[in-house]
């Protein structure tokens, strides 16, 4: 597949933790600016969060080509258990988020089992997932009782904990992330990484070289699903409000193809350069706000036509070019 | 429990005409367009300001399928070229990534234009009896309507020589070509005929309901539930599912409610997937 970028085979795991870290150390000197404002420190979880469904995202789709539009879905599966589990069944907040995240798991478990059981091309996995976005969107309006319907859910747990201060909820996010890219490191160069390679690259031939397609797929639907219900279910206790639109295909699923298609399918750090850029161009275009969702869909159309291969890998080949 | 079926059928044949289009437009040339019930609203739209702008129905509903064609011969002519040049599995989600993009350009421009546009047709005159089910005018023109534009669908690609290109390409692209049909050429009618269906169904839907600017990704949706459940690339296939969604579609409102009723089709799209994935008419490859 074209849209995809060839990944490095050979370097250790010690030197893939560098852009790591450095990330990491980066991303943390943003309070140092923008701490005192609330509305900015909000602006930057929300950035970080998309960058760890991205990463996730990119886990599922990027390494086994699984087309899950279900993002917002999956991690709504997260946030909504968890905080229907805390608020009105009185279970342990660690508890409950853990449950979400093993849900949202499950179910990315079951969407690759199918897949793989029915052998459904992309297009078909991609057709799927995005019923089940819409069916869940409908069913979160209609389970009234649980989920407060159209005008969503205040989460109580977790209101009188760090999780609301202004901005070590911020940290909590980076080190998750930080978390989310040694996890997609780790993928990438063990056996497993070697494993997603083949598959992608043919995975006919992968099969007859004996690696269980089966298994390597379910492995990333689970893992990359789970990812999404964890980032789901704690930024549920940090905003401290859940409703339809914030899980909705809409608003989560479109941006994190946006942000993963700019920063490049298939690399360790696309999804951090595309959710920062979107994260900053939301503040640019803030005076705009009827036209965003031009502005949105100009550049989907403009970044699958131009820069087919993601940001980083067409600006690695203007440098190589030199 | 008659007019519930009576009425399930009739948004059948609407559903079915707008899956036609979505599902000629990927059995021809591997597009998978998201941005279908948007052209949709674009047509409707047209006759809406048309209308308001002292035009008589008639003429100001014509205008709008005429838009409606003319953004797909647009659509056809500037952003798909690029992605015509890709071949099998990646033309397919090029195309579903660059129409979800397209969907939003023009949903945001409708919002941003024209917020509190609608178009209503009001169709005087009171309910008439049909085979004793008390009919509203208003619905007894869409159902001939849609009637009419399907049984014109099929006769087009039964009998004429364009409507046997057409086919010819969606079952064999080198073959057709190799017997002088343009395959480039065929596409491009097909991408406007979609255009002026999808604006018919939103004409004809806003004879009962009143259709808005934000009405089109809901369109699309149902477009992909009728043409996966009928079969991707099957004409006939997309009528018999538009049908049998219909009369479940107005079962299920009427006896359990509208938003199970939304579940259950998305339900039966993602079986049909699972269990047919060449859907009910479909070709298997």
């Amino acid at each position: 597949m074209t849209v995809i970028a060839a990944p490095r085979t050979t370097s250790s795991l010690t030197r893939g933790l560098l852009p790591v870290l450095v990330t990491g150390a980066v991303l943390a000197l943003v309070p140092l600016r923008y701490g005192e404002s609330r509305v900015m420190m909000g602006i930057a979880v929300a950035g970080v969060l998309f960058a760890a469904y991205a990463i996730a995202f990119n886990i599922i789709f990027g390494s086994t080509g699984q087309l899950f539009l279900c993002v917002g879905a999956l991690a709504g599966i997260g946030g909504y258990t968890s905080v229907i589990l805390s608020d009105q069944f009185g279970l342990p907040m660690l508890v409950t988020i853990g449950a979400g995240t093993a849900l949202a798991g499950l179910f990315g478990a079951s969407f690759s089992w199918i897949a793989v059981r029915r052998s459904l091309d992309t297009i078909f996995v991609g057709i799927v997932t995005l019923a089940f976005s819409l069916a869940f969107e409908q069913f979160i309006l209609g389970q009234r009782d649980f989920t407060g319907g159209e005008t969503g859910l205040r989460v109580g747990t977790g209101g009188d904990t760090f999780l609301r201060e202004q901005v070590p909820p911020y940290y909590l996010f980076v080190g998750l992330l930080v978390v989310y890219l040694i996890i997609y490191l780790l993928l990438h160069r063990s056996h497993l990484g070697w494993a997603f390679r083949a598959l992608r690259d043919d995975e006919e031939a992968a099969e007859l070289a004996g690696v269980n397609v089966t298994r390597y797929r379910i492995y990333a639907g689970v893992i990359g699903s789970a990812m999404i219900g964890l980032a789901g279910a704690l930024f549920a206790h940090v905003e401290g409000f859940i409703g339809p639109s914030t899980y909705s295909f809409g608003s989560v699923d479109i941006r994190v193809l946006v942000i993963l298609a700019f920063g490049g399918i298939g690399t360790l750090l696309g999804p951090i350069v595309g959710a920062a850029t979107f994260t900053v161009l939301d503040e640019l275009l803030a005076g705009l706000t009827q036209l965003r969702v031009v502005i949105y869909g100009a550049l989907i159309v403009a970044i699958f036509l131009g820069f087919k291969r993601g940001a980083i890998a067409t600006v690695a080949s203007w440098w190589r070019r030199e | 429990m008659k007019a519930v079926l009576f009425d399930g059928l009739v948004l059948g044949l609407q559903y079915g005409l707008l899956g036609v289009g979505l599902t000629l437009v990927y059995g021809l040339g591997g597009i998978l367009n998201l941005a279908h019930g948007q052209m949709a609203v674009v047509a409707a739209i047209s006759a809406a300001l048309a209308m308001n702008a002292g035009m008589p129905a008639v003429p100001a509903v014509l205008l709008g399928l005429l838009v409606g064609g003319l953004i797909g011969l647009l659509l056809d002519s500037t952003v798909m070229r690029p992605v015509y040049k890709e071949r099998g599995e990646s033309r397919v989600l090029l195309s579903l990534l660059l129409t979800i993009g397209i969907g939003f350009v023009i949903d945001g421009l409708l919002v941003w234009q024209f917020p509190i546009a609608t178009l209503r047709l009001n169709i005087g005159g009171g309910p008439i009896s049909i085979f004793g089910v008390p009919m509203r005018a208003g619905s007894l023109v869409a159902t001939a309507v849609a009637l009419i534009a399907a049984g014109l669908l099929v006769a087009f690609f039964r009998y004429s020589v364009t409507g046997r290109a057409v086919r010819s390409v969606i079952q064999d692209e080198e073959g057709a070509r190799l017997v002088g049909v343009n395959p480039a050429a065929v596409r491009t009618l097909i991408f406007s005929l979609s255009g002026v269906l999808a604006g018919l169904v939103a004409v004809t839907r806003s004879m009962t309901a009143p259709i808005g600017v934000t009405a089109g990704i809901s369109f699309t949706i149902l477009a992909l539930i009728v043409a996966v459940i009928g079969g991707l690339g099957s004409v006939a296939g997309s009528f018999l599912a538009g049908m049998i969604l219909g009369v479940i579609n107005t079962i299920s409102s009427f006896y359990i409610g509208t938003y199970i009723t939304t579940i259950v089709l998305l339900t039966a799209a993602a079986v049909t997937i699972l269990i047919r994935p060449s859907g009910l008419l479909g070709q298997r490859e």
